[in-house]
């Protein structure tokens, strides 16, 4: 059986990082970023938490590695990172350009 | 409960909704960069999120969404990929808020 949810998971974060160079956003190099990232991690602790401790989404078991931190798969930790990378890229390759017009 | 998927999004987004036209965030300035912001992540996840439930990932507990459904998704499930772009944005800006105020003093 595949994992599915893994690949997908890994391959999110990874094109997520190499979208970064390409958009040359710059944002993981920055302190202020992992700041930001240890407070997402722990915000998703709580709401992909409570989603899966409920559960109000039930995973197969059989497309990941089944390794959860409390409830939470850990695929869905960077899912969730590749999610929140891609919004950021976006919106601060945005500030950047608006900030090179001035 | 059937509303309960639909209440935690409503947490995620409570704050950020009142907050985020404060003064110091200046979220809407460009508005532009908002929308693409939060709608180019939405569409390329909703997308990867059909496929995936199609493909037998993941699936919704019935007893705890409202059961409308948009492109064979629950409505809070499309709902959600708006929702926490939104709320990341909202913290991201608040994060650096908070390290200009610091720096200022």
């Amino acid at each position: 059986m595949m994992k599915d949810y893994t690949i997908l998971a890994a391959a999110g974060t990874f094109i997520v990082l190499i979208l970064d160079r390409i958009m040359r956003t710059g944002i993981f190099r920055r302190k202020l970023f992992w700041i930001y990232w240890v407070l997402v991690s722990l915000l998703m602790m709580i709401v992909n938490g409570y989603l899966t401790w409920r559960p109000i989404v039930i995973y197969n078991e059989e497309k990941m590695l089944g390794l959860r931190i409390f409830t939470v798969p850990v695929e869905d930790f960077f899912f969730g990172y590749a999610l929140i990378g891609l919004n950021l890229i976006i919106w601060e390759f945005f500030n950047k350009k608006e900030k090179e017009q001035k | 409960m059937k509303f309960e998927y639909f209440i935690v999004l409503l947490g995620v987004a409570a704050v950020p909704l009142i907050r985020s036209f404060s003064r110091e965030i200046n979220f809407y300035k460009n508005i532009k960069r908002f929308l693409a912001s939060v709608f180019i992540p939405f569409a390329v996840f909703v997308i990867i999120d059909i496929i995936s439930v199609k493909r037998g990932l993941w699936t919704f507990n019935p007893d705890y969404v409202t059961g409308i459904y948009l492109f064979s998704l629950p409505v809070e499930e499309v709902l959600f990929f708006a929702v926490i772009p939104f709320s990341c944005l909202f913290l991201w800006e608040t994060v650096k808020y908070f390290e200009r105020r610091m720096k200022n003093k």
